[in-house]
């Protein structure tokens, strides 16, 4: 590609300063016919004799070449030509004035095929990384990352001393490394610059372009002279024996599908070989005859096994670095290998975060559950639809409040009372009547369960509701191009913080939390000393079922809002409760942190398969109540039994 | 106490009875075209849930182990002998068609084929380690009981070991339930992922028989499996072992301290009754045509445990009353029996609100009537000693007049 | 005579809080003991122990010939050894008969199946059980329906149908009347004839009728041992007793 390097070093003599106004239109004059008929083939000549010209009109005579905005009128000079209905609006091509209007019969448009758009495409990308507009330099950094030509290298290199833009300037440091890295003109340089890249996609796509290979057959089992062998190919016999055969050095072996096609043409009355074709139902009936087929010549003969075995013993399948230079390699090896680690690093941390996100989904979804279940001592089996509650709240206010930030201020205490509300009556209505019997009380709260999911599925319909979040909710906190969270994750886990600090708060602080604490660790005591256990279990009742409600929300803001999706919690919610310990805010967080943080890592280690990792996640928590029977924190006392 | 015999106990009687009148007068109207092939295979099923509920009423209503599970074993015997309906019926078919080949196929080509025809849902063309016996009937029929026996031993052994009791076990059997559903739901499980194994209605070697009959003839096993274990589950709740399940559900510690090996005997139970639940599933899904991850979900095996509290615990033919009415409803009301009620404003119609009666249904039977049908019937019955009398007397009185 | 049972320094304590505190004791058989000492001594937690009810943080409790080490057994273990237990609040399966109640606690076979294929279990003796516990008319009775006192008795019946070697009863007379005290005096004395028998009880009056050794508790320990009159002459145990009275 002279005519690029030609180009380049004509740009870098006009330089930026004063420039001296040369026409182009000559030029254009000179080469008419090629360039109104512009092939493919003659192309690069073409525009090598226009850069020659030197004209600062050359840009953006290219642009508009490849925008088919160039006419040739009928007097043969070149015009910048804009259609308007049945005629052409000329503009001069040097001095940019107008030059009035023809008929649209009268020019000709210009029209490039696409190979020519290429290469002009590829010429002007040197004129536009010098352009005063930003924008276009951005383009054309764009244009040559997706498209690198060692070519315009120089060009590159050259434009970055004098460009003006801090950021652009940086995006053109980085390209001119990952460039020299693939393309620099001496293994050291590349060496170098492969040893500054950094850890972006485009930086490791670099490394893997040079670490490329390709799959030979190396006849005799030696690579070819001069090739650095990356290792042996990863295939099995079968691929290694069909790459033999195909590279001539081994004998193709008899399919089963051929031998199966040969024995059928050879049938004559029922026969084959000699033998009925009844007889032909084992595959090893099938071979015989295949070989006697084979004997009377009415078949190729099967290669024999040794000789099969004799050429993949004796010729090697290897994977050959394209790149030529051991020292590039070696480095590009070494820098790879760093990126992986820092990788994994960073996935690890993102993993992390992940974990710790879905924990606080899990918490707020289960501390109202571990309240109730600890000072009841009831399972409810309908916490999972007051947390559908709440999120249906969030929806009907949202196609209320059409604000998103202000439905989701009003949402969010409308879901606790609405959730909270729907707990007190449960509580009044049904468990209260079910005291001291616990898997009653169980049951029950599942047929309300039921009801309530049905309910909402009469009014609201069977398909998902959405419940959008407000802008500045959109989006993640992108920290490295391997770690990123979204923001309503983080806002979930500050709402899970806020509640904490809001429970831990209310049981230490208040007189209702020390009755509540008295009720937990000793109904009986409690009542004689007179706190009423009725009001504390409702109380407790209204505050877990209000935070599923705001639970609700928040789950509701990142995944949607069905009749179904408290079930979907409510597993899990009784899990972390039961490893955690009852009872207690803290267990409840450990088994919230140690659920989300185990659900992910399994994930993690079978990423293709999350019901398999749920499956284990299950089947973990059983082994672990094996070992600890009454959770990570223990509730005390003799009347914890 | 055994101080009746078994067999001429009342409630032994009247069950066995039930389903002799049951039986007899199903199988005359269907003959007599009276009732459809369809209703036939419902009371096939209802029989087999009513099965299960005995087995629920034994772990929960003698025991007190709320096992949210039971169904999984349910499905699992469904999904045992499912495989061999399925892989042989298959092999029948494919090897049928393979015929048409000039060359006769050989057993691995069928097996291929019939590998590809079953597993294609799940993009595989090969049978799955599970499958290796999956065409001999007599390995299936004892994974039928094998496998929920062994998969209740294990996790029983867990968990009683480590006396999870109470509102623990139940969700710790509701837990266990959800990965087994969980694990089959995926495609690589082996059984086909959420397309579970369809087809089951027909049964190898029998495809000259018309449904009309084979319905019939799952009809009579369905009832003679329902018969034969309530007179075994009687057998087992009478004399001491019953005593001591009943001493398990209501203070398991002072029994313990009696001596028995409380842990033992919860094994027993939970382990037998899976084993059951296996057969009755096996008895269904043949009559339900399809088996999916789906009938394992934790949920199936709660309403078990509602159908018993609806009929009432600890008497074993309560769990039947509350299967059968249960099941028998669900199915008038969803399959649009129910006549819907216009309210001007608003239709109700039942295959929307079915869930929703029910659901509220059962917390009132909670609140309202502890004893469930059950014990609805036994008040009737207190009361009949006196109705005999009255109508003796009005015979006694009648000639008079 | 070499001992049945034999603890020696055994330890207990519940968050910290020492409940029983290098408590040794022995009993041999037949032997009638009684334990005696203020409310929260370790009583309770002293035949938690034994039982296999509560494991202790230290110390060894054997038992019979073959020295078994209790604090490994499960339970239902030790019960099947010969200890049985009556807790201070009668427990009985409250919704079984009277009958079904004797006729789980008879001594026999107690392994799952065994139970199931009917061994065992030798029901002539449950009328003559009911007869000694004062019983006979109620075997068909519900437990639930029965008084206080009958629940007591049939909570002794119990224990006798299962024929223990060592018997722990934990403060049977509280809430009887005159009468029924009288009564179950009876029954332990007998009872005590073939076997070793520990009673518990506050009351003195119901020790003293008993007429056995004493062995008095405090604070998880064995603050004295001997005839009843010998403890009570003793100044520590008044100070307890009486001293903060
Ligand atoms: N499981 C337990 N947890 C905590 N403390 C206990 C437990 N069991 C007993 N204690 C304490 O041990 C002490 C001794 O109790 P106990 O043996 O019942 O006394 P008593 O001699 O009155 O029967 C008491 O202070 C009691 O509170
Ligand atoms: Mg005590």
């Amino acid at each position: 590609m002279t005519l690029i390097l030609r180009l380049a070093l004509a740009l870098m003599l006009l330089g930026p300063g004063p420039v001296l106004a040369q026409d182009l239109q000559p030029a254009l004059q000179a080469e008419a016919e090629r360039v109104e008929r512009a092939s493919r083939r003659h192309v690069e000549e073409v525009l090598e004799t226009l850069a020659a010209n030197g004209s600062p009109n050359l840009q953006p005579f290219l642009e508009a070449w490849q925008d088919k905005g160039v006419v040739r009128a009928e007097d043969g000079l070149f015009y910048y030509g804009q259609r308007e209905g049945d005629v052409w609006a000329l503009t001069d091509i040097d001095s940019g004035a107008e030059a009035g209007t023809v008929d649209r019969r009268a020019a000709r448009q210009l029209k490039p095929n696409a190979g020519v758009r290429g290469v002009i495409a590829a010429a002007l990308v040197q004129f536009q990384l010098s352009d005063p507009r930003p924008g276009a330099r951005r383009a054309a950094l764009a244009s040559l990352e997706r498209d690198p030509d060692a070519a315009l290298l120089p060009a590159l290199r050259a434009s970055i001393e004098d460009e003006p833009d801090p950021a652009i300037r940086a995006l053109k440091t980085d390209l001119e490394r990952r460039l020299t890295a693939r393309f620099g003109e001496d293994p050291a340089a590349r060496i170098a610059a492969i040893d500054r890249l950094g850890a972006s996609v485009q930086d490791r796509a670099v490394l893997s372009r040079i670490l490329a290979t390709d799959r030979i057959v190396a006849e005799g089992g030696a690579a070819p002279e001069g090739a650095i062998v990356a290792g042996p190919s990863d295939l099995d016999e079968a691929e290694r024996l069909a790459l033999l055969v195909e590279a001539g050095l081994a004998p193709a072996p008899v399919t089963r599908m051929a031998r199966d096609m040969a024995l059928t043409v050879a049938i004559t009355d029922g026969m084959v070989a000699g033998r009925p074709v009844a007889t032909l139902e084992s595959e090893a009936a099938r071979w015989e005859a295949y070989e006697a087929l084979a004997a009377g010549g009415a078949a190729r003969p099967r290669p024999a096994e040794a000789a099969i075995a004799e050429a993949l013993a004796s010729h090697a399948v290897l994977d050959i670095y394209r790149e030529a230079d051991a020292g590039v390699i070696a480095a590009a090896e070494a820098a790879s290998a760093a990126q992986s680690a820092r990788l994994a690093r960073h996935g690890a941390v993102d993993l992390g975060l992940d974990a710790l996100s879905l924990a606080s989904i899990y918490f707020l979804a289960a501390i109202g559950l571990a309240v109730t279940f600890g000072v009841m001592g009831v399972i409810n089996m309908a916490h999972g639809e007051f947390i559908m509650i709440g999120a249906y709240t969030g929806y009907v206010v949202q196609t209320i409040i059409p604000d998103y930030t202000l439905s989701l201020i009003v949402a969010l205490p409308l879901a606790f009372c609405t959730a909270g509300l729907a707990g007190v009556a449960l509580e009044r209505l049904v468990i209260r009547h079910l005291m001291h019997r616990p898997l009653e009380t169980l049951l029950a709260t599942f047929g309300i369960s039921v009801a309530l999911q049905q309910i909402a599925k009469n009014v609201f319909g069977t398909q998902a509701r959405p419940l959008t979040s407000p802008d500045w909710l959109a989006g993640s906190w992108i920290i490295s191009d391997a770690i990123s969270i979204s923001w309503i994750r983080v806002a979930i886990f500050v709402l899970a913080l806020v509640f904490l600090a809001a429970i831990v708060a209310l049981l230490r602080r208040t007189r209702l939390g020390l009755e509540v604490r008295a009720v937990t660790q000793n109904p009986g005591m409690a009542a004689s000393m007179g706190i009423d256990p009725g009001r504390i279990g409702m109380l407790t009742f209204g505050l877990g079922s209000g935070i599923a409600g705001v639970a609700g929300v928040a789950i509701g803001l990142y995944a949607q809002v069905t009749s179904e999706m408290g079930a979907g919690y409510i597993v899990q919610s009784f899990m972390t409760v039961v490893v955690g310990g009852v009872g207690s805010v803290f267990g409840t967080l450990a088994g919230a942190g140690l659920i989300g943080g185990l659900q992910k890592g399994i994930e993690w280690l079978n990423p293709s398969n999350t019901l398999a990792a749920q499956t284990f996640m299950i089947l973990f928590i059983i082994a672990f109540i094996q070992i600890r029977p009454r959770g990570i924190v223990p509730q005390k006392g003799r009347f914890a039994q | 106490m055994t101080r009746t015999p078994l067999i001429r106990r009342p409630d032994v009687i009247a069950v066995l009875s039930c389903l002799a009148v049951l039986t007899l007068g199903a199988t005359l109207m269907a003959e007599a075209g009276l009732i459809s092939t369809s209703f036939v295979k419902t009371l096939g099923k209802t029989l087999c849930l009513c099965l299960a509920a005995v087995a629920m009423d034994l772990v929960w209503g003698y025991t007190g182990i709320l096992s949210l599970g039971h169904m999984a074993f349910f499905g699992i015997g469904g999904y045992a002998i499912g495989m061999w309906l399925m892989r042989a019926r298959t092999e029948d078919v494919v090897a049928a068609q393979l015929a048409q080949r000039p060359l006769p196929p050989t057993p691995a080509e069928v097996d291929q084929a019939a590998a590809t025809q079953i597993f294609g849902v799940v993009g595989s063309d090969t049978f799955p380690w599970m499958w290796v016996f999956a065409d001999m009937l007599w390995v299936q029929l004892l994974a039928v009981v094998l496998v929920p026996g062994l998969l209740a031993l294990v996790f029983g052994w867990l968990a009683f070991r480590s006396r999870v009791t109470g509102v623990y076990l139940s969700i710790l059997t509701q837990a266990g339930t959800l990965a087994l559903s969980l694990w089959l739901f995926q495609n690589d499980s082996g059984l086909r992922g959420n397309n579970g194994l369809s087809g089951l209605q027909n049964i190898p070697g029998l495809t000259h028989v018309p449904q009309s009959t084979l319905s019939l003839w799952f009809l009579w096993a369905s009832a003679a499996a329902l018969g034969g274990f309530y007179v075994l589950a009687r057998w087992t709740v009478a004399a001491r072992f019953g005593s001591a399940l009943r001493a398990i559900r209501d203070d398991e510690a002072r029994l313990r301290f009696l001596g028995y090996d409380v842990e033992g005997f919860k094994l027993v139970v939970f382990t037998g009754t899976s084993m059951a639940c296996g057969v009755a599933g096996a008895l269904y899904y043949p009559q339900a045509g399809i088996v999916n991850p789906a009938e394992i979900a934790p949920i199936a095996s709660i309403y078990l445990a509602v159908w018993v509290a609806i009929g009432g615990r600890g008497h074993l033919w309560g769990a039947i009353l509350g299967a059968a009415a249960v099941s028998l409803l669900s199915s008038w009301f969803t399959g649009g029996g129910a006549p819907d009620i216009d309210l001007g404003v608003y239709v109700i119609r039942w295959t929307d609100w079915w869930l929703v009666l029910l659901g509220l249904g059962f917390v009132a039977v909670t609140l309202l009537a502890p004893q469930g049908l059950a014990g609805l019937v036994l008040r009737l019955a207190r009361r009949r000693p006196e109705a005999p009398a009255r109508t003796l007397e009005a015979a006694r009185a009648e000639p008079g007049e | 005579m070499s001992a049945l049972l034999e603890v020696s320094g055994v330890s207990k304590s519940f968050d910290g809080f020492k409940a029983i505190d290098g408590l040794s004791f022995a009993i041999g058989e037949p032997e009638m003991r009684a334990v005696i000492g203020p409310n929260g001594a370790g009583k309770t937690t002293f035949m938690d122990l034994v039982t296999g009810k509560t494991r202790p943080d230290s110390g060894t409790i054997r038992w019979g010939e073959r020295i078994l080490d209790l604090t490994r057994l499960s339970e239902s273990r030790i019960a099947r050894e010969g200890i049985g237990r009556k807790f201070q609040k009668p427990t009985v399966f409250e919704d079984q008969s009277v009958w079904e109640n004797l006729a789980l606690a008879l001594r026999a076979v107690r392994r799952p199946l065994r139970v199931l294929a009917r061994a065992g279990a030798d029901p002539e003796r449950i009328p003559a059980l009911a007869a000694d516990v004062g019983l006979k008319g109620a075997l068909d009775r519900r437990a639930g329906e029965l008084s206080h006192g009958q629940k007591q008795w049939l909570e002794i019946g119990m224990l006798l149908a299962s024929e223990p070697r060592l018997l722990l009863v934990d403060e049977p007379a509280a809430g009887m009347t005159p009468s029924e005290r009288e009564k179950t005096t009876t029954i332990l004395r007998e009872a005590a004839k073939t076997r070793a028998v520990v009673v518990v009880e506050h009351d003195m009056e119901f020790v003293r009728r008993l007429n056995c050794r004493v062995t008095v508790l405090h604070e998880g320990r064995v603050l004295a041992e001997g005839s009843l009159d010998h403890v009570t002459a003793d100044p520590q145990v008044i100070d307890v007793y009486l001293g903060r009275g």
